[in-house]
């Protein structure tokens, strides 16, 4: 059993040290001759036993004689938490590089791949008392109507909803990527908006009204939105110019933004925003599944792949 | 005469600077090399690289007046009378192979040797015994491996060859070669002596012995490795078929006939290590200079303080008489059914102690009595007192985690 530790491990560490890959050698003759069922008479296991007994000796004579007396027992503990552990962290990878966390999708422990945790990061929406707990596997499209929101609907198998905040710096900074996907991968798109940080409501009826008269203008006006500079968007003084610098009619929509009908439907889209049991944006829908929070690009693309990578 | 005490300056490996210097304890296997060994060996490298007794330059005379200057030097250090007897080989295990495929054996020929021979002295019988069918004889030791004389005595009878270690690497046991050879004479029988651990610890006077044969090897004696002697008396020599013809052991050939050359020449084929014998030569001006009474006190001294500490230690059994004074440089032991490679790994590993564990050669000995292996010290005079005492501390570390 130890050979087959020292074979993996020496075998890693070969790659880069010369020393090491006699060892693996060794360590491959060892496992090799126990495969075939021959003893293994090279004195290798000896070796790093006593490698190991010469580093302890000196500082605990009765931990010496105890790694001594168990080393076989020792050795396949060691052996079992290598291999979970080994398993534990292509897990981990296999969960980075698919749902953007070691820890799984939306799991916001600590990851070694992504220590800031800038993947699952979200702003926070500021729910007193919320029915439903705020917990990853609580949110859902499940009964939530979203036909009052804007939709690009080109008859696709697949269905991309990006729930965002055009204040919000992770909404921000995962729409370009949904924008790509849902380009390249022909994906149905809807855009709904949740006002989870600053005075966006107004944004939100804005676009709102523009999709209701020009629809054919929503699309670059809610890219606007999420590329141009916060703090100028935000400033309702630019409200005007930003619908000039469409050709829009201003007073039209300035008129209909005003309107009760806009302020309910704009009301009652959060109400049904908050049947999803969002706790943060971004939350992104691929095919029902939600992601929270900015997922690189791959972690959408393989989400939406039949095989993961393709 | 050298102070023994001042000869490890004289051993590059032992003056290290920046690094923890080994505690050596390994020469039966491989003597260390002091300094004049080597830079006589580079010299013949830098100076006068060419070959002896064919080339007629400068440089090649040069290198056949060192060799015969290294023969004559052998010559007096053992005591031939000629140095016509004087034969370079590779190794000792050359030398006994000369003297098994040389020799006129015939079928049911009896060859004598002990129970505890180095593979060298074993195999090459075993070998002949399938190829023509002589008897190999194994005499059995005194139960502490001491020599059984009486016994000899009756097993000698009818016997051609007595061929046996001298000094055993395995315990450090000296036979009483003259009266082995005494009474082998007495039974009209030829004696090979197998000299490769006897020769670095204790003089030897082949005359005085009147051995028929006898071989070492240069590496055990200070000198270079890949060099041997083999010695023989002249009218037994001149009788013996050379082992490896070609090169270098011919006075003339034709497409049908062939000369060979006299003594030494015809038993030293092909191009020889004249670097290495250079090198031993420079090893037995060194060994001329250091007294041989001395040298056994030193490893006697060594010998006994190790014997001592071990016997306090009941786990511990020594191969070999208890007595140090028999056992030259050697103390060979081993823990009942523990593994001693693990010995010799911690030592290395935790005090740069090098000490040879296994069977060192010797598998029938091992084998005959059921001993997994052994962890064996070999000593010589540039070892200290001080350097047994960390071996004896870092063994009984050991001890205490293995029992």
């Amino acid at each position: 059993m130890p050979c087959l530790i020292a074979l993996i491990i020496f075998g890693i560490m070969g790659i880069f040290s010369a020393s090491h890959r006699a060892l693996a050698k060794e360590a491959f003759s060892c496992v090799f001759k126990r495969v075939t069922l021959r003893p293994c008479n090279s004195d290798f296991k000896e070796k790093i036993k006593s490698k190991i007994l010469s580093k302890l000796i000196n500082r605990s004579l009765f931990m010496t004689r105890m790694v001594n007396k168990h080393y076989e027992i020792l050795s396949w503990i060691f052996f079992i938490l290598m291999v979970g552990s080994t398993i534990w962290v292509l897990r981990g990878g296999y969960n980075f590089y698919v749902y953007g966390s070691c820890n799984g999708l939306n799991e916001s422990g600590f990851c070694a791949f992504d220590p800031s945790g800038e993947n699952n990061k979200v702003t926070e929406l500021d729910l007193s008392c919320p029915i439903t707990p705020q917990i990853e596997k609580n949110v859902t499209l499940n009964n939530v109507d979203l036909s009052s929101f804007t939709t690009q609907n080109i008859n696709s198998k697949d269905d991309v909803v990006l729930i965002g905040c055009y204040a919000c710096d992770y909404s921000r900074k995962a729409y370009p990527d949904i924008l790509k996907l849902v380009k390249n991968k022909k994906a149905n798109f809807t855009f709904a908006h949740y006002p989870a940080k600053g005075n966006t409501t107004v944004l939100a009826e804005t676009a709102y009204c523009i999709n209701k008269d020009y629809p054919d203008k929503f699309w670059d006006f809610n890219n606007y939105l999420f590329t141009e500079d916060l703090n100028y968007i935000l400033d309702i003084n630019n409200s005007d110019s930003i619908l000039e610098h469409f050709n829009l009619d201003v007073e039209k929509i300035n008129e209909c933004i005003n309107s009760k009908e806009t302020k309910n439907i704009i009301e009652n889209q959060v109400k049904e925003l908050n049947k999803t049991n969002i706790y943060g944006t971004p939350t992104v829908f691929i095919n029902g599944k939600a992601f929270v929070g900015p997922k690189p690009y791959r972690v959408y693309r393989s989400a939406i792949n039949k095989f993961i990578f393709f | 005469m050298k102070d023994l005490n001042k000869t490890r300056e004289e051993f590059k490996i032992l003056n290290k600077e920046n690094s923890e210097n080994p505690i050596y304890f390994d020469s039966a296997c491989m003597s260390l090399k002091p300094n004049q060994v080597v830079e006589a060996m580079n010299d013949y490298y830098y100076n006068f690289p060419a070959c002896a007794g064919r080339s007629s330059h400068k440089l090649g005379d040069k290198v056949t007046e060192k060799i015969k200057e290294t023969r004559d030097l052998i010559k007096k250090f053992i005591n031939a009378k000629s140095e016509k007897e004087i034969i370079f080989t590779r190794n000792t295990t050359e030398g006994i192979n000369l003297l098994s495929n040389g020799f006129s054996f015939q079928k049911g020929d009896v060859v004598l040797i002990t129970d505890r021979e180095h593979n060298s002295n074993l195999v090459p019988w075993l070998v002949l015994r399938d190829k023509i069918g002589i008897e190999l004889r194994v005499l059995p030791s005194r139960e502490d491996n001491t020599f059984d004389l009486e016994k000899y005595n009756e097993m000698v009878k009818g016997v051609k060859l007595v061929s046996m270690v001298y000094t055993s690497n395995l315990d450090g046991v000296t036979i009483p070669a003259k009266e082995i050879i005494d009474i082998a004479h007495k039974n009209g029988a030829l004696v090979f002596l197998d000299a490769a651990q006897t020769i670095p610890h204790r003089k030897i006077d082949v005359k005085d012995l009147d051995v028929d044969f006898l071989a070492f090897s240069g590496h055990k004696m200070l000198g270079p490795t890949g060099t041997g002697v083999f010695y023989g008396k002249e009218n037994l020599l001149e009788k013996l078929s050379p082992f490896l013809v070609g090169g270098d052991t011919v006075e003339y050939t034709t497409y049908t006939d062939y000369k060979m050359l006299e003594l030494p020449e015809k038993f030293e084929a092909g191009l020889q290590d004249y670097a290495g014998i250079i090198g031993l030569g420079e090893a037995v001006k060194y060994l001329n200079n250091l007294d041989y009474t001395l040298i056994q006190k030193h490893e006697f001294e060594l010998n006994k303080y190790i014997t001592d500490e071990i016997s306090k230690l009941p786990q511990i059994k020594i191969i070999g008489p208890l007595d140090p004074n028999l056992r030259s440089g050697i103390v060979n032991f081993y823990v009942e059914n523990t593994d001693m490679h693990k010995f010799a790994l911690m030592l290395d590993n935790m005090a740069n102690i090098s000490i040879r564990s296994g069977q060192h050669c010797v598998h029938s000995y091992f084998e005959s009595r059921k001993i997994k292996n052994s962890a064996r010290l070999s000593l010589y005079f540039y070892n200290t007192i001080a350097e047994a005492e960390t071996f004896i501390n870092n063994l009984n570390k050991i001890i205490k985690i293995i029992s």
